[in-house]
């Protein structure tokens, strides 16, 4: 198993083509990407632009995955293509199926950001740095192995999962506590919550695209590892 | 070999009856008998050969070629003029039936394959071959001799290209027919007329089969006594001219042999050793020479 | 001493005009063998600098009809039509069209690859030769562009003066495409170019046609569906002599509009 397909086609529209899907997917990553810090500018900065920006580009990511969906399908239909490049289409569209989801767990942090941003700063939004970092690097590094098709990059970035929820239980603990001392920022807590299930839900999407390029690149599922373990 | 072939069981034993004696002894004796009779066929074959040389030797040489034919009753002499007169005779008939046959066969074969007119030509064709050859002589003798009187070489040469014609078309049509289709098609598609394609590659690639089929009938020619007989009837001198009497090994053979005197005896089985050595070397000349060039 | 046709020798340059020039009516074509009906009605239009693709079961009519477009059914006796095809406008059986004429403006590539008994030079500036051409430094040129053309420059330019028949079996059909090409035909007619030729051979010619596109109008006959649908852009699919469907190649194999085409791309004839 080939981590670098070794040639092009003899037939370059193939490669031309398999190449556009992956632009594509890198494509929706990077928007993707930028929705994300626009959010969390958002949410920092206080500054409701950001925020709306955010959701409003959402609807071209949108689009870019219905693209990626025809362009993956017409590359089926058109070159039928076997092996790793089979591997490939198939992943490139459910990896822009989880990238769109990440770009909605976006809208959904600007859209907390702009509640959060009604009310006076609270000193507790800061609890949730560790996990932004956490996620957003996690979503990088899967960017980042699908661009080179790195299998181990890929590899790794399961295990992190585990403890972005981790850090997640730590972060709604904390805040539950927190609510049950001080009532009156209870919306505000809430929120942040919220904030911190959306960045493990990034985190979950995150895993999901590096069990595909895993797929991709070394032809193994590692998917439900812990139910395939039980039943061997 | 054994007497009874007995297996073992194994993956092949319920494949049939075991072999027996009997029928491995039928087919010894079959094959052998094939061979037998085969190598029979060849003795006609050797029985000639060898008589020919032991007969034609002794009087082979040089002189042959260079001198006339002894008047009866001399000593001597060659029969020169009887090989140019038969060369001389085999030239005219290729004269006449090679163009004749060869564009009866490009027309039949292809320009108008399945019309009323090229099944007749071969029809015709077909029945000619079977034609004796004495009545390709009797033909020419009539159509020739008679109208310009004389007996001569011109005479010799139609009856013999009578007698050729139908086999250089059907070998010339046959040729044709073993140039594959696809070059004709080839060469329609990028918008060749049909002579274009005939002149530049159908002929050139049919030309070692037919130019096999044209020295199988110079063989043939060379060695025909009657359609000679009495067209060009015999002479002792040097050919002058095509419209005279002209003398052939087949004639000279024909007529020395009925002679009371030995020497002409011999001469006539040396001149049957030298035509059938030419027979022999153009048929070989024909098949090695005009073998297909490529694979 | 050989008769030139009556057309003058071809126009060597590069101005073929491009555009409409080289479209393809089918025009209510019915198509007869002896008395056997080999296309029912065909009416389609071609157009020009794309690939379009003739697909169906066998003895569907699409190498009759392709056929039809050089006029080499003729030299099949007993055969007839009704209905008209027009190429730039013109009939091709309108009286003043020369099937010689026709023939050199468009060039064929048969299934099996048939290059002629000679050396690739010679196979390359045949149809030049037959036109009239004696220049040398012509003749050169077409070979060297010819052989470019078909990608067989490198592999053949060393023994162009061997014989044709020595190359191996995707070699000939790209020195066949090679040889269609030489007198600048608008269109090329293209019968299962592939089906005689390995995966490998296959691709290079597929690339090819996917080249060749940008100056030809390419019309191919191809019994192998995902063939089709790797190097065409229009597909029309026949089925007994009919025209069932013809449409967008992306369409028809995602999502075709007639049930017989589906069937048939499906697998699920006969």
């Amino acid at each position: 198993m080939h981590a670098e397909p070794s040639r092009p086609h003899t037939l370059t529209s193939f490669t031309a083509e398999l190449d556009q899907l992956r632009s594509s997917v890198l494509r929706i990553s990077s928007l993707t990407r930028i929705n994300l810090e626009n959010a969390i500018k958002g949410l920092f900065e206080r500054d409701d632009d950001w925020c709306n920006n955010s959701i409003a580009d959402d609807e071209e990511i949108d689009l870019l995955e219905m693209q990626i969906d025809r362009e993956g399908i017409e590359v089926m239909s058109r070159f039928q293509p076997v092996a790793s490049d089979l591997r490939e289409v198939i992943s490139s569209i459910k990896i822009g199926a989880n990238v769109e989801r990440v770009a909605d767990q976006a809208v959904n942090i600007a859209r907390r950001a702009r509640k959060l941003n009604e009310h006076p700063e609270l000193p507790e939004l800061h609890l949730l740095d560790e996990m932004i970092k956490f996620s957003f690097e996690m979503f990088d590094d899967a960017v980042r192995a699908f661009a080179e098709r790195n299998g181990e990059l890929a590899k790794g970035i399961k295990p992190r999962d585990k403890e972005l929820d981790r850090l997640n239980r730590k972060l709604t603990e904390t805040l539950v506590n927190k609510m049950q001392d001080d009532s009156k920022n209870l919306p505000g807590y809430l929120n942040l919550i919220f904030i911190g299930r959306c960045l493990e839900r990034i985190g979950d999407h995150c895993s999901n695209i590096a069990e595909d390029i895993v797929f991709a690149v070394h032809a193994k599922d590692i998917r439900h590892l812990a139910q395939a373990n039980k039943s061997a | 070999m054994n007497s009874t072939v007995t297996l073992t069981p194994n993956f092949f034993s319920g494949a049939g009856r075991q072999t027996s004696l009997l029928r491995l002894l039928r087919n010894k004796f079959l094959t052998g008998l094939c061979i037998f009779l085969s190598l029979l066929t060849l003795i006609p074959l050797l029985s000639i050969i060898i008589l020919l040389l032991q007969k034609g030797m002794p009087l082979l040489g040089p002189n042959l070629f260079t001198q006339l034919p002894p008047a009866p009753g001399q000593d001597g002499g060659g029969f020169g003029n009887a090989v140019v007169g038969t060369l001389a005779m085999v030239g005219i008939s290729l004269i006449f039936s090679v163009p004749l046959g060869i564009f009866a066969a490009v027309y039949v074969n292809e320009y108008a394959p399945v019309s009323n007119l090229a099944s007749a030509v071969r029809f015709v064709a077909k029945l000619l071959t079977g034609i004796p050859s004495i009545i390709c002589g009797v033909f020419a003798f009539a159509a020739i001799v008679m109208t310009t009187h004389k007996f001569s070489a011109l005479a010799g040469g139609i009856a013999l290209s009578i007698l050729i014609l139908p086999t250089i078309l059907l070998t010339a049509e046959q040729a044709l027919m073993g140039v594959p289709y696809a070059y004709r098609e080839a060469s329609f598609g990028v918008g060749a007329t049909p002579f274009q394609t005939i002149w530049r590659i159908v002929l050139p690639e049919a030309s070692p089969a037919m130019m096999t089929g044209i020295m199988l009938a110079v063989a043939r020619a060379s060695g025909e006594t009657a359609p000679v007989l009495f067209t060009a009837l015999f002479s002792y001198n040097w050919i002058h001219s095509l419209m005279e009497p002209t003398a052939s090994l087949s004639v000279l053979i024909f007529n020395f042999a009925a002679l009371p005197y030995s020497h002409h005896v011999a001469m006539a089985w040396t001149a049957s050793l030298v035509l059938v050595t030419l027979v022999t070397v153009t048929n070989v000349a024909a098949q090695v020479i005009f073998r297909p060039k490529h694979q | 001493m050989i008769p030139t046709y009556n057309t003058p020798p071809l126009p060597l340059t590069n101005d073929f005009v491009p555009g409409e020039s080289n479209f393809i009516q089918v025009k209510d074509f019915n198509f007869y063998y002896g008395k056997k009906q080999a296309l029912h009605g065909i009416t389609l239009e071609i157009p020009s600098r794309q690939v379009t693709a003739f697909i169906g079961p066998s003895g569907c009519g699409k190498s009759t009809l392709l056929r039809n477009f050089n006029r080499m059914n003729e030299l099949i006796p007993g055969v007839r039509h009704e209905g008209d095809i027009t190429i730039h406008g013109t009939s091709i059986y309108d009286p003043s069209v020369e099937i010689i004429a026709l023939r050199r403006r468009i060039g064929m590539v048969f299934q099996k690859s048939n290059p002629f008994p000679m050396s690739i030079y010679e196979n390359i500036v045949y149809p030049l030769r037959i036109a009239g051409q004696k220049d040398r430094s012509v003749l050169d040129e077409t070979v060297e562009r010819c052989l470019r053309s078909a990608a067989l420059w490198e592999e053949a330019k060393d023994r162009l003066h061997d014989s044709a028949l020595g190359l191996s079996g995707g070699q000939m059909q790209r020195l066949c495409i090679a040889r269609a090409v030489a007198s600048r035909p608008e269109i090329l007619l293209m019968d299962e170019p592939c089906s005689a030729l390995d995966p490998i051979a296959t691709a290079k010619v597929e690339e090819l046609i996917v080249e060749l596109k940008k100056d030809f109008t390419i019309v191919i006959v191809t019994h192998n569906m995902q063939q089709a649908s790797r190097v065409s852009e229009l597909t029309a699919f026949f089925y007994l002599g009919n025209l069932v469907e013809f449409d967008d190649t992306k369409k028809i194999f995602t999502n075709p509009s007639q049930k017989q085409t589906e069937e048939y791309i499906t697998g699920r004839f006969g």
